[in-house]
């Protein structure tokens, strides 16, 4: 019988990189959860508090669909137990794999941000808590204002290297 | 060389030296220094030689429209050919060579040209050249090319950094001159997001020549404003739809080594919702004899130099104005102590109320210029007769153009404006106003209150309520302006487009030879063409063309602007995209793993895949690959099955949805069973192909190929979204969460069992079944698949990518009893066509159902599904189509490549005897020798009949028999086992 | 060509993210409407002057189909709205 199996997080090599008014950091991987369907943000963080989620953040990531992202893995029966709960007619597909979350703040991270995509990300239109799926270069990112100087960008797990690399450069 | 420095005066920062290089000439300069105001300080008024004729040539503008004073600067990667001398900021260290001459810049033998000037006239091109034809290509071409030309390209990698960026505001400033920075500060008093691009290093336009006093106070109020942001170094270079902006920034073009952190380059989009146009006038050249002799200059830039930088270009100059830019210019002149010797003046009397001491002479036109490498004298002619005078300057003026060329970037016709003179672009499109000198205003007073007002009416426009103009606006008492296109009876050769050396006479043939509408002579003569496009050129040019035709200049009309407004680097637009960064690298979640067991990768679309693992001793990819396959039927190989598509697909009618979009029926389906499925376009050719599972009532699995994995998905979402809406169906991609793992080979079973809790026997677990397994005793789950692309007892494992390497160790581990390999892509080519299994090779976008044997797949009993109603007309169902089919050598000794042609025995090798082409082809290490897959019309009836197999292209024949494309276990009792 | 999309769900954003398929004023026929029908479905387009309803897929953003009217010789858009939605007869 081989060993207990164990997951390799996809920056688990990338040490955050503080540059000028610039801090990266690859976020542990949590969950990232995804859910489609006729449902609203209110309910499902009804939900998702329900279950004891309580630090899970929800994100609108569209028309019907929402990410519930948070530092934690959760196990095969939390899942169940939230798929379970969901109103008919909403579907959960679990991405905590698929999707990989990267930090950025500091008093330059729109600037650096602005470098890639072209979401106006000034105060007045995009406040703490918006939210966008948009192109960064050429690669297609989840991205969360969430404060004041800190955004998040979640990303296919397979781009993660990639994207990781370029936000480096242009930190640097 | 004399110094033409003045004493006094100027923007430049006297206390400080900047070393820089002309030709190998080390020379000085100092901060506020353009290249070009650094030469003329120095005396040089030579800097480079003509396109064509290889004419000495000096410097013209103190501006962006500059077409003479071209140079190469900078050395290895960092080499640039043709910056123009008046837009490169001095800095230490600039190295700056002239461009079009050899041996050197004096003594240049291309000016031979000069002589064969009769073979060069307009239209030479078309007319020349012409025969025989072949000469073209090897002879003419490349003989013109190196007569005539611009500077050298580098084939050195450029060592600086690029980068893009976006930018958004309330109001785009373009030109930050007296206009553009009125309508900023009104803009940032309001507290509007205010962007000010300006394509100098100093902010100020006219303000900086004629040393306006409000410009520091309105420069240190603008600084002050947190919502203004100000981008010196920044031309605005092309307007797009939408009212989007393309900007470059020289952000380190004017530092001798640049901070390797920061671009040297920036290329902005700049969404704006209301932009104002201020990019001011364009000063006319005169078009006489000569007028190209180093010496001759615009009045205006003369004025910049002697009052920015405190050159004096000439010691003795003469002014030949149409208006009052040259007294402006002689004023300045005899202010600052230089002799001016005379003030020609076509018009009957000045109405600029000139005072200085030179003398006027009115009614009168300089008719030609003398010198060679310096201007030496001018001949003059007028009502008084005519005299020559001696001079080293000239300061011309033949009136001025709005630059509207951003304003016609989308399509707008520019207006002849008979009082200006001039065309002028509609003040007013939606999202743009042109302002200030732009829009015809000539008075700094004018310009302020114009920009100031129009600020205001732009952001009122965008909801800002009572914006109040920082300045008023003032009445522009502007005389009419009078055109003067060219002057009569000029010897020498009278230039109108410096750059590509067109001149009177060239437009003069042009209409003599019936090319005289404006874009055909454009094309005959090249006015226009060079990297200038015209700025100087084409008004003279359309004035020219008007009064050869003898109509108005209204009727000529302009030639079309495009963007870009000056060129722009290739490194700008190419941003962060190159080396490493070209494009994003995919890497799947085996990676680390693969690498580790030694893995050669190969690039497919973005991903990195495994292609084969070569062992020691292994010296050809071959010997891998054979190895890897012999070993699969053998005992069992591990594969990254990662790459393909995946797709979850939920809701209540996913099953009906699935029922539509394939080919064969899903709907009924049932939990925990694969299914192989056939997509179709509508047109009724396949698609893409792979399995999907139902993994409960409203939860379906769907794998795609690794090329369509995109492609399919947004085909779905299209369906669902706007073929059948009503239908509750959701998609998520899930290709990134789940790492997939072939584990193929008649050992598999024994290997996963030590993995897998549940019972994988072929009783519990049969072909095709599809289930959440639990893993390593109830510590992980993962999805696991009995499916086979090889044709052998197989499955496929899924687990979330973080598990991947892990548990691909762990079968590694469990499997080493059994001989286990790891195997690639290469591998598991050969594998599919031992097995006769299809791919985009076969799957090619012009291949039915039926063309790759799966016609009875296709469903009958279905209503409807997408390429249904197609597929059922005339010629799908022929039975000459190309058809799958396998093909191998009559001698095993012998092989042939994929792409190769099939011909019937004995045919010629014509396309006409053309019957299909091999589409996948490899050694069969099984059997021993290559084998094929081909689409060969009528294949299937044609099994054992011996054809050959003709590679056009290398001239190779082999013969071959055609043969079932199943090439191992027909039965399919391994892949029951 | 349109710089700007304004997705409905997602705000003003660069064509780069969107991907166009064609004519949206396409109505995919019956299964037994008859090939005359089927072939102008498939392969018959008119290349209008003018306004023109097309698809654009927010292929880099939500992800959903949307109709966006244009004008092809302005290239100003006049509409943009989700094709579900509006087909389903929801506002967008
Ligand atoms: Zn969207």
């Amino acid at each position: 019988m081989p060993d207990f199996p164990t997951s390799r997080p996809v920056l688990a090599g990338k040490s955050a990189r503080h540059g000028k008014g610039i801090t990266l950091e690859a976020l542990p991987e949590g969950h990232v959860l995804q859910v489609m369907g006729a449902t609203t943000s209110a309910d499902l963080r009804a939900l998702l508090d329900s279950a004891g989620l309580t630090g899970s953040a929800l994100r609108p990531a569209g028309y019907r669909q929402w990410y519930a992202v948070g530092d934690t893995p959760l196990d095969a029966q939390a899942l169940q137990a939230i798929v379970t709960a969901l109103p008919p007619g909403t579907y959960l597909s679990d991405q905590s794999h698929g999707r990989v979350r990267i930090r950025l703040s500091g008093t330059r991270a729109t600037e650096l941000l602005s470098k890639g995509t072209a979401v106006d990300l000034h105060d007045s239109a995009f406040s703490v808590g918006h939210t966008a799926t948009t192109l960064f270069g050429h690669i297609s990112v989840h991205l969360s204002r969430t404060g004041e100087t800190e955004f998040e960008l979640t990303v296919l797990r397979s781009f993660a290297e990639a994207l990781y690399s370029e936000l480096e450069e242009l930190a640097a | 060389m004399s110094n033409h420095r003045l004493s006094t005066g100027g923007r430049i920062d006297r206390t400080r030296t900047i070393k820089f290089s002309f030709d190998g000439k080390a020379l000085t300069g100092h901060p506020g220094d353009t290249l070009a105001s650094a030469l003329l300080a120095n005396g040089i008024q030579l800097v480079g030689r003509s396109f064509k004729y290889h004419r000495p040539r000096g410097i013209l503008t103190a501006g962006a429209a500059e077409p003479n004073a071209l140079v190469t600067t900078g050395a290895g990667g960092r080499t640039e050919a043709n910056t123009r001398a008046t837009m490169i900021e001095l800095h230490d260290g600039l190295i700056a060579r002239s461009q079009n001459r050899w041996p050197s810049l004096a003594f240049d033998i291309g000016a031979a040209n000069g002589l064969l000037s009769p073979f060069l006239s307009a239209g030479f091109y078309y007319k020349t050249f012409m025969w025989p034809a072949g000469f073209w290509e090897k002879v003419y071409e490349p003989l013109i090319r190196n007569a005539a030309g611009l500077g050298k390209a580098t084939y050195e990698a450029d060592p600086d950094a690029y980068e893009k960026c976006w930018a958004h505001c309330d109001l785009l400033v373009i030109g930050a001159g007296p206009a553009g920075l009125a309508a900023a500060l009104t803009a940032g008093r309001a507290g509007a997001r205010v962007l000010l691009a300006d394509e100098g290093f100093a902010l100020g336009g006219s303000l900086l020549t004629d040393g306006d006093a409000t410009l520091t106070t309105i420069l240190a109020e603008l600084d002050a404003l947190p919502n203004v942001q100000c981008l010196p170094r920044t031309t605005v270079i092309g307007w797009y739809d939408d009212n989007v902006f393309g900007a470059v920034e020289r952000v380190q073009k004017h530092v001798a080594l640049p901070d390797p952190h920061q671009p040297v380059e920036r290329f902005w989009r700049i969404i704006a919702k209301q932009a104002i146009l201020a990019t001011g006038a364009e000063e006319r050249p005169l078009v006489f004899g000569g007028n190209d002799i180093p010496g001759v200059m615009m009045a205006s830039a003369m004025r910049s130099y002697l009052n920015r930088q405190a050159v004096a270009p000439g010691k003795r100059t003469v002014v030949f104005t149409t208006n009052d830019a040259g007294y402006r210019a002689a004023a300045d002149l005899e202010a600052a102590g230089v002799d001016v010797a005379a003030i020609v003046d076509p018009r009957a009397r000045s109405d600029a109320g000139w005072q200085g001491k030179a003398k006027v002479l009115a009614n009168s036109c300089i008719v030609d210029a003398a010198g060679g490498k310096a201007l030496r004298s001018v001949h003059i002619a007028g009502a008084s007769g005519t005299q020559t005078i001696e001079a080293d300057a000239l300061a011309m003026s033949g009136g001025w153009s709005p630059i509207i060329h951003l304003a016609c970037h989308r399509g707008a016709k520019p207006v002849w404006s008979e009082r200006h003179a001039a065309f002028l672009a509609p003040e007013r499109q939606e999202g743009l106003t042109i302002a200030g000198a732009a829009s015809g205003h000539a008075s700094t007073s004018a310009c302020l209150g114009d920009g100031a007002r129009k600020a205001a009416e732009a952001l009122a426009a965008i909801g800002f309520a009572r914006v109040e103009p920082t300045f008023l606006s003032a009445d522009d008492t502007q005389a009419a302006a009078t055109p003067f296109w060219y002057v009569k009876g000029s010897k020498g050769k009278a230039f109108v487009d410096y750059q590509n050396d067109v001149h009177l006479k060239d437009l003069g043939l042009a209409v003599r030879e019936g090319y005289g509408d404006v874009e055909l002579a454009k094309r005959y003569t090249t006015n226009g063409m060079a990297t200038d496009q015209g700025k100087l050129s084409n008004i003279n040019a359309i004035g020219i063309l008007a009064e050869a035709r003898g109509v108005s200049p209204a009727e000529v009309g302009t030639t079309t602007f495009r963007p870009f407004y000056t060129p722009v680097s290739f490194g700008a637009l190419t941003g962060t995209s190159r080396a490493k960064h070209f494009q994003p690298a995919r890497k799947s979640p085996l990676h680390e793993w693969a690498k580790k067991n030694g893995a050669v990768f190969v690039e497919t679309g973005l991903w990195y895949r495994s292609a084969w693992f070569p062992r020691a001793g292994e010296t050809t990819w071959r010997e891998s690959v054979d190895r890897e396959v012999l070993n699969i039927r053998k005992n069992a190989g591990l594969c990254d099955a990662s790459t393909l598509g995946k797709i979850e697909i939920f809701g209540k009618d996913a099953a009906t949805f699935l029922d539509r979009v394939y080919c064969n029926g899903f709907a009924k389906l049932p939990v925990g069973r694969a299914r192989y499925g056939i997509m179709l376009r509508e047109d009724g050719l396949i698609y893409d192909d792979g399995t999907t599972s139902r993994l409960s009532e409203d939860h379906f699995f769907m794998t795609t190929t690794t090329a369509l994995a995109a492609g399919v998905l947004t085909h779905l979402e299209f369906c669902a979204q706007t073929l059948w809406p009503e239908l509750e169906v959701h998609f998520a991609s899930s290709t990134d969460q789940w790492a997939q793992m072939a584990i193929a080979g008649p050992k598999s079973r024994a290997i996963l069992s030590e993995i897998v809790d549940e019972d994988i026997s072929d009783a519990a677990f049969p072909f095709m079944s599809a289930r959440t397994v639990s893993l390593f005793g109830g510590n992980l789950e993962g999805r696991l698949f009995r499916i086979s692309f090889s044709g052998e007892l197989a499955y496929e494992l899924g687990v979330p990518a973080g598990y991947a390497e892990s548990v691909a160790d762990a079968i590694m581990q469990a499997g080493a009893k059994h001989d286990i390999c790891a195997y690639g892509a290469e591998a598991l080519g050969v594998l599919r066509i031992e097995k006769g299994h299809v791919t985009h090779a076969e799957i090619n976008g012009t291949v039915t159902p039926g063309d790759l044997g799966f016609g009875r797949m296709v469903s009958t009993t279905k209503p409807d599904f997408i390429g249904k109603a197609m597929l059922t007309r005339e010629g799908m169902q022929a039975a000459d189509r190309p058809r799958l089919v396998g093909v191998k050598p009559i001698n095993p000794e012998t092989s042939f490549r994929t792409g190769s042609h099939i011909l019937a025995d004995g045919a010629a090798a014509t396309l006409e005897n053309d019957q299909g082409y091999v589409t996948s082809s490899c050694f069969s290490p099984n059997l021993g020798h290559t084998i094929g897959l081909a689409l060969i019309n009528n294949g299937p009836e044609r099994l054992g009949e011996k054809v050959m197999i003709w590679n056009g292209l290398r001239n190779e024949f082999t013969e071959g028999v055609i043969c079932s494309p199943v090439f191992i276990d027909p039965e399919n009792e391994k892949l029951h086992a | 060509m349109a710089s700007l999309i304004t997705c409905p769900h997602c705000g003003q954003r660069p064509k780069e993210e969107f991907t166009i398929k064609g004519d949206a004023s396409l109505t995919r026929p019956a299964p037994d409407a008859g090939p005359d029908v089927w072939y102008d479905y498939v392969y018959l387009r008119s290349n209008p002057k003018g306004l023109h309803k097309e698809y654009w897929h927010h292929s880099s953003g939500c992800r959903r189909w949307l109709i966006v009217e244009r004008d092809t010789v302005t290239h100003k858009v006049h509409s943009v709205t989700d094709a579900a939605l509006t087909k389903l007869g929801g506002a967008a």
